[in-house]
């Protein structure tokens, strides 16, 4: 509806009129007081929660100003951001005091010199407190996980993935904040890192469905390596490279839903007994997909699955639901329904390690679930954060 | 034959990678890609190269009746996009197999086979991306037929494949025919 000049200030003139007469019979409230004078200031970071969340946006639409959210799940709120760069990898380290993010920048926003770098943020302060200039050779996939950038279990060394698309790792001294050296990784992609006794040792995925593993000394310099027998079948049904940290390894799980384990405890690589999360019924139905599909609580030995229904060629596609496996007992505990027609399906999920530990739940329309991981129960929702969350990380 | 094909050139390329520098990597890979497009064994169907604007052919395999958005380079369900991720470089100056202006062609890429359901033909196809600029923003799609993860790189469309150009900034995607794949 519009309104002519004339119309409008009768209108006007009618409602004031209205209030004049109200005035005349009611004694007006009196005024409440002025609001106290402000004064700005940099909120400090609370004391560290285990229910924090570090959330890397690659924000897709504009993929050169990537950032990290760092999100408070008990209250259901951001406490702020890290710069992530472009295709950024992130890790936090043991202690949880530092995120580190290899990264790429350009000195002219997207465009002029190059230079790859890791940065190390102080997590008390989210402010940057130093960084390694890297060569430019960091690994950019869209297939974010634990293990494109990681530190050692000690946090004593940082693995950066590099492909380029020759593949390689850079091993770097975190205390001495030094880059050791540059090992030559055979076409073989991530960096599972463990730990037999002293030696310090990094695995990775190969093309054949075999596990590299590498030993390296404390120059940084390989002193070992060995290439275990082929344990998945790249062809038939591929593990998604997107995995779980365990506290000896890792879950990967397969195309069609069945569950790897990389046990990394002993001397050589074990790979226990692969198995099922979905039923013989079910199989080439219901699949794993979207980012980072998988979750895991140890203490509870809980395995959270985003599950869709759907064929081939659907393993990126978020899940209408998130499975509860039981890693010991191999039992289903539970199916939660994600609402896909308010968020957009289960995206990416991280469980977190306490003893009342919440599953944060990533999605499609970036919208961030927090939920309690025992129950399913949702406690809070936040309809959008950020662009495009591709990675759920906690210490 | 189109998964031999693929085989073919996904052994031959990650042999490279572990054998050779990046440099090396880069010089053989194109000359896999090359020595593809010009395979005598693959014949090539020019006739039937489907651009913006320029519908497909008939041909003489098992036409369907595909839903128009399959015939649409603009459109996701575009027939030629099968194993896209990324956006389309035809919503952002380009067509679907042509960069936009100003923006520089990644010259390793991966190759995989999209059927048309337009002239029944299957084809093969080399994903391309084009660099040098940031994400260009419009017509995001999500397709993975055939995609494998990235440690089997010649069948994965995670990884930025502007990674090996002068500004390995990633702009779009393009999915250019390189011949009709056989039976």
């Amino acid at each position: 509806m519009r309104l002519s000049g004339p119309s409008l200030l009768g209108v006007l003139l009618i409602a004031f009129a209205g209030n004049s007469a109200l005035a005349a019979t009611t004694a007006p409230e009196p005024a409440p007081p002025p609001l106290a004078a402000e004064h700005l200031k940099v909120e400090a970071m609370p004391a560290w929660s285990p229910h924090w969340l570090y959330a890397f946006d690659d924000s897709f639409n504009n993929e050169t100003d990537a950032r990290v959210w760092v999100y408070d799940g008990d209250h259901g709120r951001a406490l702020g951001q890290f710069e992530a760069g472009y295709y950024g990898n992130v890790a936090v380290s043991p202690d949880h005091k530092t995120t580190a993010i290899a990264t790429t920048y350009w000195s002219r926003g997207g465009h002029g010199t190059r230079t790859d770098v890791l940065e190390f943020e102080d997590n008390t302060k989210l402010s940057l407190q130093g960084e390694i200039v890297l060569t430019s050779k960091k690994a950019q996939s869209g297939a974010m996980g634990p293990f494109n950038l990681s530190y050692s279990p000690d946090g004593r060394f940082l693995y950066v993935t590099n492909l380029t698309p020759a593949a390689s790792i850079s091993i770097v001294d975190v205390a001495a904040r030094k880059i050791l050296g540059e090992i030559d990784t055979d076409a073989c992609v991530l960096a599972i890192p463990s730990i037999d006794g002293t030696r310090h040792r990094v695995s990775m995925l190969c093309e054949n469905g075999r596990l590299l593993t590498i030993v390296h000394d404390d120059a940084g310099k390989e002193t070992s390596r060995s290439v275990s027998k082929p344990f998945f079948d790249v062809d038939k049904d591929p593990i998604f490279v997107q995995s779980v940290a365990t506290p000896t390894g890792a879950y990967h799980v397969s195309f069609m839903g069945d569950v790897y384990e990389i046990d990394l405890s002993a001397a050589d690589p074990r790979f226990p007994a692969v198995w099922p999360t979905v039923s013989a019924k079910e199989r080439g139905h219901w699949r794993p997909g979207g980012q980072q599909m998988v979750a895991y609580h140890p203490s509870s030995h809980r395995l959270y699955v985003a599950m869709h229904a759907g064929g081939e060629g659907t393993h990126k596609l978020g899940g209408s639901q998130v499975w509860v496996t039981d890693t010991i007992t191999h039992k289903r505990l539970a199916r939660w329904s994600i609402d896909e027609k308010k968020y957009g399906g289960a995206f990416c999920m991280i469980a977190t390690q306490d003893e009342h530990p919440l599953l944060f739940v990533a999605t499609e329309k970036s919208s961030l679930l927090v939920l309690d991981a025992t129950t399913g129960k949702l406690l809070h929702a936040e309809d959008k954060l950020g662009q495009t969350l591709w990675q759920l990380l906690n210490p | 034959m189109q998964q031999r094909f693929d085989r073919l050139v996904e052994r031959a390329s990650r042999g490279l990678a572990r054998r050779t520098s990046r440099r090396g990597f880069l010089g053989a890979f194109g000359m896999v890609l090359t020595g593809s497009a010009l395979m005598p064994l693959l014949p090539i169907s020019r006739g039937s190269r489907a651009e913006a604007g320029e519908p497909a052919a008939p041909g003489t395999g098992k036409p369907m009746s595909p839903k128009a958005s399959a015939s649409d380079p603009n459109s996701c369900d575009y027939w030629k996009y099968c194993a896209i991720d990324g956006f389309l470089c035809s919503c952002c100056g380009g067509t679907s197999s042509t960069c936009p202006p100003g923006t520089t062609p990644s010259p390793i890429t991966w190759i995989g086979t999209c059927h048309n359901p337009v002239d029944g033909r299957d084809y093969i196809v080399s994903y391309n991306d084009c660099c040098g600029k940031t994400s260009c923003g419009q017509c995001t799609c999500v397709r993975n037929e055939g995609e494998k993860p990235m440690y089997r790189l010649s069948l994965n469309n995670d990884v930025n494949w502007c990674m090996a150009n002068d500004n390995p900034n990633y702009h779009c995607s393009v999915s250019v025919i390189m011949g009709v794949a056989g039976k």
